[in-house]
């Protein structure tokens, strides 16, 4: 009878899910199985394997689908879910848990894993490892031309030994590799020739190992960790012909081209943190970091082609040295509980870098003598920051917090590019001064209903850049009404910023608002609903050339639009099959501007999906699920696409 | 459950209790009488380690069985304040690293606590003991968010191989190390003390002998909307060049001499759209070693 009532239970808690957020169709949600697992040898083990064919139909423009999207044909691990538990705590031999889930293995342009394996009092072990292919390389080229996918690995492995002890000791290891074919682009011969694009092969990897411990002592608790990184990019431009340059009507040509660029560097860091909580009405947390980054560098270029007025160009040059980036942190929060009610504290922070380096170049080439220099680059930023924050809760309904914030930064530069040093070094030094007050609200008239209502106001004296935060305020309000059948959340929040001196003006608006509910009006049915908007204005003072002449007044105008729609509904039938159908649309309604410096991307995207999945038997699941993409663009129409995707799956227990 | 079991369960317990000296603590047994559902499968929960079982986290449980399941004798995280609920909590978590800014974080200040996304009994992740998957559980905080990772560029959270966490600490983060050291006040620090973002993209990571004080000044963010954009780079505008020149205009009293950050060059002409694509020719824009204005 208790087994009935916990699968009753299991079914209701499974069918009263939330409709997930905007989710790609596949994989299902919905396991295979018995919920609460098979016993076996002192385990329980609970597993779902979710195996099936994923297609695609794509009309239009088929490379920004695989820029936005990139599911393809064929069939795949969609995802799988595992878990082992020792039936008694610490009884397992050699782990008491492991959790392995996993996603579109074996074809997906994105796949997870996610394992933890411990064993009580003796370790833990976590480990995710990711693989995307990514058909958009994000390389320089403008508005995204598309060639081939780049792939990405991310790996990070964690194990605590003696995780429940005083005295714990972390290693860790993590590795980022990015390989694959990309574009990039050139200008030849110089800064007034054609640009070319050619393909080279990216390869890049980082690896990161950790080794620290955290212990208690005099009643305070020491986190000490030591990480070294290594990084080597050894992508490389081997020599080819590339083809035409952009531009039909520049003359020059690019015949070869070969630039190997190999960067290594190392970045070894420490980071410490104490936290002592052993005076109730105080506690103490400090965070201390160092790490030293160094990259040595070497550029070496060849180009040959022809000049804008058919002579023979050739340009051969070389670059090689090395630059440094030490950093050192301290962070220091104090906490003070006067009251019950009370609670007041205080972040110091302390951040300082220096980034310099040094570097030879020569470049050759038979236009022009050649030319040599050496280079010196150094950059200093010194940021202090204090934030002090109140939280007063009055009493059961009402809350205030408000919170005083300064913050200063010194910024160094000195930069030398000279061909005859010694040089003289000019040095330029600049501060800014930024002070911030927030004040909040917090209102719960009744249990469920939840309100809150903020604003921040800040000043600063001289930002670094035309569009930083000089002047600025933000309000933000939000209610939220939540019963056990459903929820309502509306929130509204808008920033302004103004930075402006005498001759010049930045100013940016955002204004967010969104309404969403969640009901659940019978334990087999769930529905969604939101709406939300985004609306952005900013306005920037421009300078540029055109056509010779300086143009000084002009203005750089962006608008965005930004609207959001999504519906939602989960129909459990029977107990035994899952109906979903999503809607979610979202539209940039911002006309286009009239004018180059007048921004705005009116576009649409939506993607209706639906998803059916029916328990077969105790152990089998079939699941059926579609999803349509549509993208429309004004600005430029060929890239439009429309597409099918969809999949056909089992779900399997063993 | 039936009335009758749990009766039976209740008088089986109170003859228990007859015969223990007088420990505040009764042990997790107790609690299964009546609470089948949260106990019936709590060996698969990492809370099962605690020393004590149940009244690790609900405290001392005998006066509250002798009374019935009376709920204001025992922890109820449902009816503790956010201040005590965090409390009990962090007796145990708090020492973690990746917990020590909690006291000051914009979720603690707005009254979201442990409770309000961490789901000890019924939790939808065995992982982190998540209330919902970890995408779902923010965006139902903040649907804004939502709709930036359904523009056409975007991180791939929503296909699931990236996480809020991979960038975002919840839990509070020291004062960022870029920017005015203020905002954004969730951000998870990569290494020891960088942005998140270097995580992942380690190339951009320099340091560089030509830096685009950009970056390394004001952060990513300057340029970039990570979580979804219109444009291919996840820039903040639509296409490239209003974006360089929006600070590229000499106005005076910014940039690194306090002179303004440079215009272009006068051989550029705004009028042909060549131009119009700074990142063709200044293709190493996060950072050079061989060119001071970043074209290799």
């Amino acid at each position: 009878m208790r087994r009935l009532l916990l699968c009753l239970l299991g079914a209701a808690a499974v069918s009263a899910q939330p409709a997930v957020a905007q989710p790609t169709v596949a994989p299902t949600p919905q396991r295979a199985g018995d919920a609460n697992g098979e016993d076996f040898a002192g385990y329980n083990i609970v597993n779902s394997l979710e195996t099936g064919y994923r297609f695609r139909s794509v009309d239009g423009n088929l490379g920004k689908y695989r820029s936005d999207v990139n599911f393809g044909n064929g069939l795949r691990v969609l995802g799988s879910y595992l878990t082992i538990n020792s039936k008694k705590t610490g009884s397992g031999k050699l782990f008491d848990e492991l959790v392995l889930s996993t996603q579109g293995l074996g074809n997906d342009p994105y796949q997870f894993s996610s394992l933890r394996v411990q064993k009580d009092k003796l370790y833990r072990f976590d480990s995710v490892w990711r693989w995307m292919d990514y058909f958009n390389p994000a390389l320089p080229i403008a508005n995204g031309q598309h060639g081939i996918n780049t792939n990405r690995q991310l790996q990070d492995h964690d194990l605590v030994l003696l995780p429940q002890n005083r005295f714990r000791l972390l290693l860790g290891y993590s590795r980022n590799q990015q390989d694959g074919p990309a574009f990039s682009t050139l200008q030849f011969p110089d800064g007034r020739g054609d640009e070319f694009t050619y393909l080279w092969n990216v390869r890049r990897t980082r690896n990161e190992y950790r080794l620290g411990t955290e212990f208690e002592l005099l009643k305070t608790r020491f986190h000490i960790l030591h990480g070294w990184e290594y990084f080597k990019d050894d992508t490389r431009a081997p020599l080819f012909s590339p083809g035409p340059g952009a531009n039909p009507n520049d003359t020059n040509t690019l015949t070869r081209f070969r630039r190997d660029e190999p960067t290594h560097g190392q970045a070894p860091y420490w980071r410490i943190g104490i936290h002592n909580e052993a005076r109730k009405a105080f506690t103490f947390d400090g965070r201390f970091t160092h790490s030293t980054g160094q990259r040595r560098f070497v550029v070496d270029e060849l180009a040959i082609g022809t000049g804008r007025f058919g002579a023979a160009q050739n340009r051969q040059l070389f670059a090689g040295g090395n630059a440094r980036r030490p950093v050192t942190t301290g962070n220091l929060t104090l906490s003070w509980f006067p009251l019950e009610r009370l609670t007041l504290t205080n972040h110091t922070a302390l951040y300082n870098t220096r980034m310099e380096g040094e570097g030879s170049y020569g470049e050759f080439a038979n236009a022009a003598a050649g030319l040599s220099y050496l280079n010196f680059q150094y950059l200093g930023i010194r940021t202090f920051a204090n934030l002090t924050d109140a939280n007063l809760k009055l009493n059961r309904w009402l809350g205030l917090y408000s919170g005083y914030h300064f913050s200063e930064r010194r910024v160094a530069s000195s930069q030398l590019a000279d061909p005859d040093p010694p040089a003289r070094l000019d040095r330029a030094e600049q501060t800014n001064r930024l002070h911030s007050g927030l004040l909040g609200l917090r209102l719960q008239p009744v249990k469920q209903l939840r309100l809150s209502l903020d604003g921040e106001l800040g000043r600063a004296d001289r930002p670094f850049y035309t569009t930083s935060e000089k002047n600025y305020h933000t309000l933000a309000a939000r209610a939220q009404w939540k019963t056990k059948r459903a929820s309502l959340l509306a929130r509204y929040q808008t920033n302004y910023n103004l930075n402006s001196n005498s001759l010049f003006v930045h100013s940016a608006r955002n204004r967010v608002a969104s309404l969403d509910a969640t009901l659940n009006p019978k334990p087999f049915l769930t529905l969604e609903a939101g709406y939300g908007h985004n609306h952005i204005e900013t306005v920037t003072g421009l300078a540029y050339f055109s056509l010779g002449e300086l143009t000084e007044n002009d203005r750089s105008v962006y608008r965005s639009r930004l609207r959001q729609v999504r519906l939602g509904a989960h129909l459990n039938l029977a107990r035994r099959a899952d109906l979903y159908f999503g809607y979610h649309r979202i539209q940039d309604a911002a006309h286009l501007g009239l004018s180059l410096m007048d921004q705005a991307f009116p576009l649409t995207y939506q993607t209706p999906l639906a998803r059916f999945s029916v328990q077969i038997n105790k152990n089998l699941r079939w699941n059926l699920g579609w999803q349509y993409y549509n993208y429309k663009e004004q600005r430029l129409a060929w890239q439009n696409y429309y597409a099918h995707t969809g999949y056909a799956s089992l779900s399997w227990s063993f | 459950m039936s009335p009758v079991i749990r009766l039976s369960g209740l008088l089986l317990l109170a003859c228990l209790l007859e015969a223990q000296p007088k420990d505040p603590y009764i042990g997790s047994q107790a609690c299964r009488a009546c609470h089948v559902a949260q106990t019936q499968s709590f060996f698969r929960n990492a809370h099962t380690k605690a020393e004590r079982g149940c009244e690790s986290c609900h405290g001392p449980g005998r006066a509250h069985v002798s009374a019935g399941g009376k709920k204001d004798l025992i922890v109820a995280f449902s009816a503790l304040s956010s201040r005590k609920a965090l409390d009990n909590c962090l007796a145990c978590h708090g020492k973690d690293w990746s917990r020590n800014n909690i006291r000051h974080s914009a979720h603690t200040q707005a009254d979201v606590v442990c409770s309000n996304c961490h789901s000890v009994h019924q939790a939808a992740t065995p992982k982190h003991l998540l209330a919902k998957p970890q995408k779902d559980l923010c965006y139902s905080c903040h649907p804004n968010v939502q709709s930036q990772f359904s523009m056409p560029f975007k991180h791939r959270v929503n296909e699931g191989t990236v996480q809020c966490a991979d960038c975002h600490n919840p839990h509070g983060a020291p004062a960022p190390t870029w920017r005015m050291g203020q905002r954004p006040r969730l951000q998870q620090h990569a290494q020891a003390n960088e942005q998140s973002c270097v995580q992942c993209h380690a190339d951009k990571r320099g340091p560089f002998l030509f830096e685009h004080a950009a970056l390394r000044v004001d952060g990513c963010g300057s340029c970039h909307a990570p979580h979804g954009s219109a444009n291919p780079r996840l820039l903040n505008r639509p296409v490239v060049f209003t974006l360089c020149l929006e600070c590229h205009n000499g106005a005076p009293g910014f940039g690194r001499e306090g002179q303004g950050i440079p215009t272009q060059s006068a051989s550029h002409n705004m009028a042909d759209p060549r131009y119009q694509n700074c990142t063709t020719c200044h293709v190493k824009i996060h950072g050079s070693n061989a060119d001071a204005r970043f074209l290799r």
